[in-house]
């Protein structure tokens, strides 16, 4: 009789935690269903639309996010580098490539709640496309570092986990058949200040 | 042994039930969506600072360092709600929201006349109406017919640099998120 209890009780905690946690996972997770990954860049089209997977549903409600709408833009987030390896503050990255048709974009180096990291200077992590230099092709390479660098720079400063935002704003690559055939810079790791 | 297997077994497919239902049920019991976190903010018809910039923590999150952001809560059932913001920004954008946060519409200052941001938020019923005799002040104005009754109304605005701070600022300060009379 206790034992059929115990065994009762074993399975209601595995019933429980098990399906607790793996929500609470899943909803962590930055990368899910949904999501549309371009080299180390993701984005999520549907989310915070009536046509989004129960996940995108559950997230925009547990963060209180309000996604932007298909006719003002659309964010991609990295997380790792064109090596793979996972994004830090510490580390310095340089951005290049071309960058798909919009009005503008803006891109900023955020932390673990997406919300633009703390350098504790004047200068926000954050650049815009009208005020960065092009190269002849049109193609923009941005410095990303703590340190001062000649051309576009991107300060970033302090250590942890670290994510670049790229938004698009007015653009036609947020309506889903514009997705198809966009490419996005690459982010290399420049070297560590460990 | 055997016993222990089912156990876990059974465990396994309760989780599956368990992870689903709470998914599920993330959404309607939230108390940490949008709308609630705006609630605990301002009032219906209250135009609210989203960014950090007006003191405090954003209200909501996801807000990009390069905008300034603001919203208002509305309810439809009270009546059609009108939003005006005066003045010249660089960009802006607005979106229509339903209760649990989902984007019902948007669009950006290229689709207004004159980029003037000037829009009615009313309900299909309520569009029938107005059709029938459209008053002389709405004439510039967008509508957006959205069938809901709560609703989150957001508009967004560039800032490209510094410069543009107190422009920008004082565009969303001077927004207003009225009640329509008809």
């Amino acid at each position: 009789m206790l034992k059929n209890a115990f065994l009762t009780l074993v399975a209601l905690a595995i019933a429980i935690g098990g399906g607790g946690g793996s929500v609470w996972y899943a909803l962590k997770a930055q990368d899910g269903v949904g999501a549309i990954r371009i080299g180390q860049w993701t984005a999520f089209p549907e989310i915070g639309t009536q046509a989004a997977d129960p996940y995108s549903k559950a997230r925009v409600a547990r963060e209180g996010v309000l996604a932007l709408g298909r006719a003002e833009g659309l964010s991609f987030i990295a997380e790792r580098d064109a090596g793979g390896d996972q994004l830090r503050r510490e580390c310095a990255y340089t951005i290049e490539g071309s960058f798909p048709t919009a009005r503008f974009w803006t891109l900023y180096a955020a932390d673990q709640s997406l919300g633009v990291v703390d350098t504790d200077k004047p200068r926000l992590a954050a650049l815009q496309s009208y005020q960065v230099l092009r190269q002849p092709d049109n193609s923009v390479i941005i410095t990303v570092g703590n340190r001062p660098a000649p051309g576009n720079w991107l300060l970033t400063d302090g250590f942890g986990r670290m994510y670049f935002v790229l938004t698009f704003y007015d653009t036609p690559i947020a309506s889903s058949t514009g997705l198809s055939d966009v490419t996005l810079p690459r982010i290399v790791k420049a070297g560590c200040n460990a | 042994m055997r016993k222990l297997l089912h156990t876990v077994l059974l465990g396994l497919l309760g989780a599956g039930i368990v992870h689903i239902v709470v998914l599920m049920l993330v959404p309607e019991f939230s108390e940490r969506d949008a709308w609630s976190r705006l609630a605990m903010a301002s009032d219906l018809y209250k135009m609210t600072r989203l960014d950090a910039e007006a003191g405090g923590a954003p209200v909501v999150k996801s807000v990009d360092p390069l905008f300034y952001a603001a919203a208002c809560r509305f309810d439809l059932a009270e009546g059609m709600v009108r939003v005006k913001a005066p003045g010249n920004v660089p960009f802006w954008s607005v979106s229509v929201y339903d209760r649990s946060g989902h984007n019902l519409y948007s669009f950006n200052d290229h689709s207004a006349t004159g980029g003037v941001l000037d829009t009615v938020v009313l309900t299909p019923a309520q569009m029938i109406d107005v059709r029938r005799e459209l008053p002389e002040e709405l004439q510039g104005a967008i509508f957006v017919e959205a069938p809901i009754e709560e609703g989150i109304f957001v508009i967004r605005s560039f800032v490209p640099d510094d410069s543009w701070k107190p422009v920008v600022s004082q565009f969303l300060e001077q927004s207003s998120c009225q009640l329509q009379d008809y």
